[in-house]
């Protein structure tokens, strides 16, 4: 009964995400609730690298980095179809991933914190310096909306129907993996890695895939990004991005990946406040906006502290409650 | 026939020798304990074992497969699994998912088939949760099966761990005080289990300080005192052993 129900609650909330673009017409809401989408599409993958296998990356941004000027290039200088040019931006960040992955994740704890913190910084350089393919400081403009053959998407809704379809193939995905062998095996690897050896569980390999898998939809979050606004420069992709993606991961909670997706879109709109609560005083805005990393830092500092298990363990907290009454 | 070859193993941790040149067989189809007083170096045997602590000199041969030098995951492909001291659920996965990963160790079905939701992987998951029931039926302990492993009592653990040992088909398991946390009745109860799993060909090594059990279910001990072996023989020959009884009873005026 629990299960059919809550197949019902997932396909209520994908219609009710599909019906968006009927409901709001201002393109520019629709580009904040695509934003949602496309942080959504990152902290799937750092859900399941995070939240299952417990694995922490300080340097996603760059991935999506990756993609997004993979798509760029691509589009603008090699004239490649976009959906050319978003497999590569694909597998370009996956292979990053690899590259990362294989050295940095025979490493525990701490240490892998750090790699992915050095990398992400080391790439935030690279997009700066990389001026022939990134366009340095000033970044790339005139990158096409996305097209598949002759159709081309430049409306607001359509945008947003694209990203979404990529957050739901995602999510899909990640379900499968976390409801079959894969996903037990990162759990495994969370819960003790002495017994996941001595389970037979190969520790490193399930690192390595989810991290590449991880990396792999930063890097087309990355590409979509680039296609919805045109336009990538490097400030879209530094630490702090980074520590966004962490915050909607860790205030998600472990385990899950519809915490974690709630999170990303209402951390997403932290951002948008003062478009999004038409009351809002123009004051109080700008200070939540000042202070948007200060409220990213405390949500992480204060789910470690009260809710280790982040809004997911709060909800299932409550249902157990509420069942047992 | 000797289904475990231990030759010669010596582990050292800086100054201290945990494990010295210990070497003794086990012989397939029987349960075989290794007892000692704290610090005699049994776990650091168990792990030198099954990859998780490399020697400096010796040799383990299980079926004639060298042991020494592979890693932890395959021992276990080769047939060797494990318990710990220190029991390694894995706290969020209920009983019957800690068991199914142990089911699943010789699995090849990876990634994309799960991704895929593909008939394989399914099947495997399915053929994975049958077994775990199975196994933590024949333990005894079914009532369990979909409780959290967080939540589960001590002794319990022990036994799920047991079975997720079991869950990856070894011919030899090694148990790491099983019966720590276990109350008289539930010990009683792995007395049985274990001669049921001996019974069913896998040849048990069992680490253990609850002298009743271990007198009650070995064929054979080896003693270990201080990294080296002092006695080995039929649990009756052990009860009488002087070495035994020093060691057991008498506490050296030179103890560190």
């Amino acid at each position: 009964m629990g299960r059919t129900l809550r197949a019902l609650a997932v396909l209520v909330a994908a219609v009710l995400v599909a019906c968006v673009p009927l409901v709001v017409t201002s393109p520019f809401y629709l580009q904040i609730y695509t934003f949602a989408g496309l942080n959504a599409l990152v902290v799937v993958g750092l859900a399941l690298l995070f939240g299952y296998a417990g694995q922490i990356s300080l340097g996603h941004a760059a991935f999506v980095g990756i993609g997004a000027y993979t798509c760029a290039y691509c589009t603008v200088t090699l004239h490649l179809p976009w959906l050319v040019a978003i497999v590569a931006a694909g597998a370009l960040s996956g292979a990053g991933g690899l590259i990362l992955a294989l050295p940095s994740l025979r490493l525990k704890g701490h240490y892998l914190a750090m790699a992915t913190l050095g990398f992400g910084q080391l790439m935030s350089l690279v997009f700066v310096e990389a001026v022939g393919v990134t366009g340095g400081v000033n970044g790339r403009g005139g990158i096409p909306f996305p097209s598949l053959g002759p159709v081309v998407l430049r409306s607001a809704a359509s945008l947003f129907w694209l990203v979404w379809a990529f957050v739901a193939v995602a999510v899909i995905v990640a379900y499968n993996l976390t409801s079959a062998r894969p996903g037990r095996a990162m759990r495994a690897v969370h819960g003790s890695e002495l017994g996941a050896q001595a389970s037979g569980v190969d520790i490193v390999s399930v690192k390595v895939r989810t991290f590449v898998l991880s990396a792999l939809l930063a890097g087309l979050s990355g590409a979509l990004y680039a296609g919805v606004v045109g336009f990538v420069s490097p400030s879209s992709f530094t630490l702090t991005t980074s520590i966004g993606f962490v915050a909607m991961t860790v205030l998600g909670g472990s385990g899950s990946l519809t915490g974690p997706l709630a999170a990303a879109v209402l951390l997403t709109f932290v951002q948008y406040l003062d478009s999004l609560i038409p009351g809002l005083p123009q004051a109080a805005a700008s200070k939540l906006q000042t202070y948007q990393q200060d409220i990213y830092g405390l949500a992480i500092v204060l789910v470690v502290v009260l809710a280790p298990r982040g809004l997911a363990g709060a909800w299932r907290r409550r249902r157990k409650g509420v069942g047992t009454a | 026939m000797s289904l475990l070859q231990i030759r010669e193993v010596t582990k050292r941790f800086g100054g201290l020798t945990a494990v010295d040149a210990v070497s003794f067989d086990v012989f397939e189809g029987t349960i075989k304990a290794v007892i000692g007083p704290n610090g005699a170096g049994k776990s650091t045997l168990f792990n030198t074992l099954t990859g998780y602590d490399r020697p400096e000199a010796g040799s383990v041969r299980c079926d004639g497969r060298e042991l020494v030098g592979r890693k932890p995951r395959d021992t276990v492909l080769i047939g060797v699994a494990r318990t710990f001291q220190n029991t390694q659920l894995f706290d969020e996965l209920t009983a019957a998912e800690n068991v199914m990963v142990g089911c699943q160790a010789h699995q090849r079905r990876g990634f994309a088939a799960a991704m895929l939701r593909l008939p394989s992987s399914a099947r495997e998951d399915r053929d994975a949760r049958a077994e775990a029931g199975r196994l933590l039926r024949l333990i005894g302990i079914e009532e369990w099966l979909d409780t959290p492993a967080f939540d589960l009592p001590a002794g319990i653990r022990r036994l799920v761990e047991m079975a997720r040992a079991l869950a990856t088909k070894p011919r030899l398991l090694l148990l790491d005080e099983p019966a720590a946390g276990l109350s008289a009745g539930e010990t009683g109860e792995l007395v049985r289990t274990l001669e049921r799993v001996r019974d069913g060909g896998v040849t048990v090594v069992v680490v253990e300080h609850d002298m009743g059990l271990v007198m009650e279910v070995s064929d054979e001990i080896v003693v270990l005192d201080r990294g080296r072996k002092i006695a080995e023989g039929p649990p009756r020959m052990i009860q009488k052993d002087p070495a035994v009884i020093a060691a057991y009873l008498g506490e050296d005026s030179d103890d560190a």
